[in-house]
């Protein structure tokens, strides 16, 4: 319960954030850190338009994307206190219930017969396939270790010993925060404020959404990255008591707002062609850790 | 501490199999080059000082400063071009050097000795196996020498890891970073720019009987 409402709580700032510090580091004041929320409030009381060559699933499809990532905020855990779902192999169903949100923001892309929309869901598709395996792996890695299977299990019995296990640790923040920029279709694989439709990924399958779809899925993006940033401040939490670990979660959402905000100022995109080998490495370095787990285990010595 | 600087030098590898440009190259051996620093100040110091300044000194300043410096002027004197051109995608040569990462994980393995340190034998294979891809399947000779380099590097760490019972193993592997000195040499002073000079291959190409 604990982490539904603090993730909640951490969406509403969360692309504030970002573009805070991108207007920061561009030499600007910017909006500020509610705006994005403002705007998804205004959209809210809008209606919406539908196109007169799409079907019913174009029109359910942002409820179901919105839905999907709800009942994946439900399984993330809060350090030693359960999600609201918890069972054994959580994690398999929060990766599947991501992946059928995502499903069908692609068949509604397809449905509106835009040969764009058409382009962008393909590249989306791609990319997911491709970043499935690094977070599987990862989370397997984790599930070894620990040898329980569920998100809260994992995250509770999850300790930093030996110094193999902080560059563990340390690797599997960074192969989480790519998967984060991936899945969201942030700077270095998709570039959100660009203009050509040509080379957006995440955008362009929802140009004809309007009103009270848009609002539902630019509002699924913060929620998106609040739940990873909580998945990250999951691993640093452990079983500290609840005085520690809000202020702690709160802080690391900050601080990976203001990293992605950092990230988006500085790196140039990836070329869309080179895309798919980046994400790929992050599931060979996924692989590392599950070596440098088996190595923790003694499995290898 | 020292898995930790290995599993690092793995990452650097799969790094090296997606990279594009020449200088990315010459920055991953410089990075390797330190890494290497690193393990061996750590692993290496209970031999006498004499011969541990030799081998931090052929480390930092041979692996990580003079041979990138020197292969990066070469590049700019001979003109060639930034890419690296290789003959695979990048995509494929990622999937392969993990293959290779992951194949040298379970060789070792299967060998079950306990007398090899495991960590090290796999880097140091992958690492083999790595740099002969490397050299393998890009077009330049200037690639094929930092490929070279890259072997040299799993030569350099498989020799750490016996290099407290026998360090004159790792002087051995040392003489080969002179070696591949005199093949940088060979470059410069032959003026081998991209490839062979095509005058070459197309004079190759009219020996008839």
């Amino acid at each position: 319960m604990i982490s539904f409402l603090l993730i909640i709580v951490a969406s509403l700032f969360f692309t504030g954030v970002i573009i805070r510090t991108k207007s920061f580091t561009s030499g600007r004041k910017g909006p500020g850190i509610f705006q994005p929320m403002k705007d998804v409030i205004r959209l809210f009381k809008k209606g919406a338009v539908y196109s007169k060559t799409t079907s019913f699933i174009f029109q359910i499809a942002p409820s179901i994307y919105f839905a999907s990532i709800i009942m994946a905020i439900l399984v993330i855990p809060f350090g030693q206190y359960k999600g609201i779902i918890s069972f054994e192999g959580d994690f398999v169903f929060f990766a599947y219930i991501l992946g059928t949100g995502k499903f069908f923001s692609i068949i509604s892309a397809l449905d509106t017969g835009s040969s764009f929309e058409g382009m962008g869901a393909s590249r989306e598709a791609l990319f997911s396939m491709f970043a499935e395996p690094a977070f599987f792996i990862l989370m397997g890695s984790f599930a070894l270790l620990t040898g329980h299977t569920s998100f809260q299990e994992i995250f509770a019995s999850l300790h930093f010993g030996s110094s193999i296990s902080y560059v563990l640790g340390v690797l599997a923040t960074t192969v989480l925060v790519m998967i984060t920029l991936i899945e969201n279709s942030r700077m270095p694989f998709d570039d959100p404020n660009t203009h050509l439709e040509l080379t957006m990924v995440h955008e362009v399958m929802i140009l004809d959404n309007s009103g009270f779809d848009l609002g539902m899925i630019l509002y699924a993006t913060n929620l998106k990255f609040a739940m990873y940033g909580a998945l990250i401040a999951n691993l640093f939490m452990g079983s500290a008591p609840l005085y520690f670990t809000i202020p702690i979660f709160l802080a690391l959402q900050f601080i990976f707002a203001i990293t992605i905000g950092f990230l988006e100022s500085f790196t140039a995109r990836f070329r869309m062609n080179h895309n798919a080998q980046y994400i790929l490495a992050l599931s060979s370095v996924s692989l590392l850790i599950f070596l440098g787990v088996l190595l923790v285990l003694g499995q290898f010595n | 501490m020292t898995n930790v600087l290995l599993i690092i030098f793995t990452i650097s590898l799969l790094y090296l199999g997606i990279a594009h440009r020449l200088l990315t190259y010459i920055k991953i051996l410089v990075f390797q080059g330190l890494l290497l620093f690193g393990i061996a100040f750590i692993e290496l110091i209970k031999i006498d000082a004499l011969n541990l300044a030799f081998v931090l000194l052929e480390t930092i300043v041979f692996k990580a400063f003079f041979i990138p410096l020197f292969l990066n002027y070469v590049m700019k004197k001979n003109r060639i071009t930034r890419d690296a051109e290789p003959f695979l995608p990048n995509f494929v040569s990622l999937i392969l050097i993990t293959i290779i990462i992951i194949a040298t994980f379970i060789l070792s393995n299967a060998i079950a000795d306990s007398r090899i340190s495991k960590i090290y034998f796999v880097v140091a294979i992958s690492t083999l196996f790595t740099g002969l891809y490397i050299i393998v399947t890009r077009h330049k000779i200037i690639t094929h020498v930092m490929g070279y380099l890259v072997i040299e590097n799993g030569v350099f760490i498989l020799s750490i890891a016996v290099g407290n019972e026998m360090p004159m193993l790792v002087n051995l592997g040392i003489l080969l970073d002179i070696f591949a000195s005199v093949f940088l040499l060979g470059i410069f002073v032959n003026k081998i720019g991209d490839v062979l000079k095509d005058v070459d291959v197309e004079q190759l190409k009219n020996l008839k009987d």
